[in-house]
């Protein structure tokens, strides 16, 4: 190396190893970050592994771990008021997200569209909900119903958690849908296409990975929505998240443990495949606006 | 432009189109003859894009009527009208195969299955896409998405392709490649192309007929030939190569520019002397040796000398400020040592008919 050099005395060898030293210092590991961030998952997860751990225990007690047995998700599967109650949920979870994909992927493709001073106004209102805390909304949905004089039931909890989840649907839809080339579907209605048929034939294959990372999200928000649903929901049937503070208020019992640690299970798998769904369809990440890529 | 018997397979009659209060288009009048390449042709801005849509039905003309083969087909949607078009951005619908793609058209139509499998199958080989049937557009390199866009325009045998730049993303190799294949593909289906080109090459290679468009108007209508020999306006000539604008004022077969010698252009009917003209010879029309008998000739400084191939480009200054571009073929100075460089003095002249004087 030294001989391929040019031979100029003002170019010592410093270039040749300056390099290296600044490798090795970014090699270094940030322990106080990884401390941190230790300390971040353990606070973060020690309480859900609590709850995971002992839905397994023997014994009923909820400090004591007497050893492995499935006896509380024997319990669970044979309590009837939870399962209904997981069946009210589950019904609750499928139709507020098929609503609110409907009407907020129509809000989205109007929002976008519709470049007047109204449609932008309508922008900023349809964020609104995302930023009221949602005791507000829960406790207004419930005085609208009792104002209209609509009993409190399962319908109810539809409705609201609908109106609630459309806001997610529409932020995480806006985005693509402002994404897409309007040419393509220009393409569709000159080659005979009608405008619906455009939307359904073109538009629709092309939003569909971020409608269904959006249709996850907002079943896995809606599923374990607890405040919402106390406020709109009618005596019976009650929905899971309901139905088990009723039941904690009474003493815990560790079959809520099972219960939590098969929601939890639920809940990863879901993310999971929002996650690999746009995969499926050859592009990167449906959930881009959630991971922040 | 000539009034004949043949029904125009496109007219624009008095066509507008205002955006924000401003003209996009302004009173455009337009006739396409079936089955010609017919290319609108002007920089960007100049609305030529705005007018392909009009025709394409998807923008309305603020005022004035399109019509095709005859029929008023002014604020008819795009599905409704007998034309198809080729976008910029190819437009191709990601979700869908190469087939199916190219299938979309037909199946609106309902057209049978077979009938559709037979023309799908032709297509592709009309545009060379014959293996590539079943792969997704994103896999398709841009050469080959812009012979998908143009096969799913085609084979649904439209009376009018509207062509809007397909060409502008490819690279140039390519693109000339492509200028020759949508000709040869023109002629064999015998379809009007109408086509929007910012590029004048492309517009002089492939077209029979060409509207150069400024500022919303048409400058002028004409063959390649017309437009390039003789360009009706300044803008004309500028906008369709290098063309040695200079000024000056009329008198007796010369033209005196404002800023040095006077320049033989030939007797004019129709221009008054004392009349301030331009006038613009183009580069290869400039002669720098073997002058015919009786040419005028006159002389200059070499300022710059460029050797690209084929040909080499001298810019000769004739007067302080004042430069003309001369494009020679390196035939007879094939050798470097043959051409002149900087500062050397040459003399050039031209015969005057190939003087282009605008009053």
């Amino acid at each position: 190396m030294t001989l391929l050099r040019p031979p100029s005395a003002t170019a010592p060898a410093r270039p040749a190893v300056r390099p290296r030293r600044r490798r090795g210092r970014a090699d270094r590991r940030p322990r106080v970050l990884m401390a941190v961030t230790a300390v971040f998952f353990a606070l973060l997860y020690l309480p859900i592994g609590v709850v995971a751990l002992f839905s397994f225990n023997s014994r009923k007690s909820l400090t004591v771990f007497g050893g492995f047995s499935l006896r509380w998700y024997h319990a669970f599967a044979h309590d009837d008021v939870l399962l209904s109650s997981l069946g009210t949920s589950l019904r609750i979870s499928l139709v507020a997200t098929a609503g609110s994909v409907v009407l907020g992927g129509a809000l989205a493709l109007g929002l976008v569209r519709c470049r007047t001073r109204l449609g932008s106004l309508a922008g900023l209102v349809m964020l609104v909900p995302l930023i009221t805390p949602e005791i507000v909304t829960g406790v207004a949905s419930m005085l609208l119903f009792k104002g209209l004089g609509v009993a409190l039931s399962t319908g109810t909890v539809m409705l609201s958690e609908i109106t609630f989840s459309i806001s997610y649907v529409t932020v995480i839809l806006r985005s693509r849908v402002a994404a897409l080339n309007p040419e393509v579907e220009e393409a569709a209605m000159d080659l005979g296409a009608t405008r619906w048929q455009a939307l359904r034939l073109v538009t629709l294959p092309a939003l569909l990975p971020a409608v269904l990372a959006a249709a996850v999200l907002v079943f896995a928000l809606v599923f374990d929505d607890f405040v919402l649903a106390y406020f709109t929901t009618g005596v019976d049937p009650q929905p899971l998240s309901v139905r088990i503070y009723s039941a904690i208020r009474f003493g815990v019992q560790p079959t809520i443990n099972a219960v939590g640690t098969l929601m939890l299970a639920g809940s990863i798998c879901l993310i999971a495949l929002a996650l690999f769904i746009p995969r499926l369809f050859g592009r990167r990440g449906g959930l881009d606006i959630l991971s922040g890529e | 432009m000539d009034a004949t018997d043949a029904i125009p397979a496109v007219r624009l009659d008095g066509v507008c189109k205002q955006f924000a209060g401003s003209y996009a288009v302004h009173d455009l009048d337009l006739d396409i003859e079936a089955g010609h390449f017919f290319s609108l042709l002007g920089p960007s801005g100049c609305g030529k894009t705005t007018s392909l849509r009009m025709i394409g039905g998807f923008t309305d003309p603020t005022e004035g009527s399109v019509l095709l083969a005859g029929e008023d087909v002014t604020g008819l949607p795009p599905d409704k009208r007998n034309v198809n078009t080729v976008f910029q951005s190819y437009a191709l619908f990601d979700h869908l195969s190469i087939a199916d793609n190219i299938a979309f058209g037909l199946k609106r139509k309902g057209v049978e299955r077979t009938e559709i499998r037979r023309r799908v199958g032709e297509m592709l080989e009309l545009v060379q896409l014959g293996g590539l049937a079943d792969r997704k557009p994103r896999t398709l390199s841009g050469g080959q998405r812009q012979r998908v866009a143009l096969a799913r325009a085609l084979v649904n045998r439209p009376a009018v392709l509207l062509l809007d730049e397909p060409l502008a993303a490819l690279d140039l190799k390519l693109r000339r490649q492509m200028q020759v294949e949508l000709k040869q593909i023109q002629r064999e289906v015998g379809i009007t192309f109408v086509f929007v080109t910012h590029d004048q090459d492309e517009a002089l290679t492939m077209s029979d007929r060409i509207a150069v468009m400024n500022a919303g108007r048409v400058e002028q209508c004409g063959t390649p030939e017309d437009i390039y020999e003789h360009p009706a306006s300044n803008f004309v000539a500028s906008f369709m190569g290098t063309s040695n604008l200079m000024t000056g004022t009329y008198r007796d077969g010369e033209v005196a520019l404002d800023q040095g010698p006077a320049l033989p252009v030939g007797r004019r009917t129709g221009i008054t002397d004392g009349t301030a003209v331009s006038v613009s010879v183009r580069p290869e029309k400039i002669w720098l040796s073997d002058f015919e008998p009786g040419m005028p000739v006159l002389s200059g400084v070499i300022r710059e000398t460029v050797y690209s191939g084929p040909t080499t480009t001298y810019l000769i200054e004739i007067a302080p400020g004042v430069t003309l571009s001369v494009l020679e073929q390196n035939t007879a100075r094939a050798r470097m040592e043959d051409r002149w460089s900087g500062g050397e003095t040459v003399e050039f002249g031209w015969r005057p008919e190939h003087c282009l004087v605008l009053a």
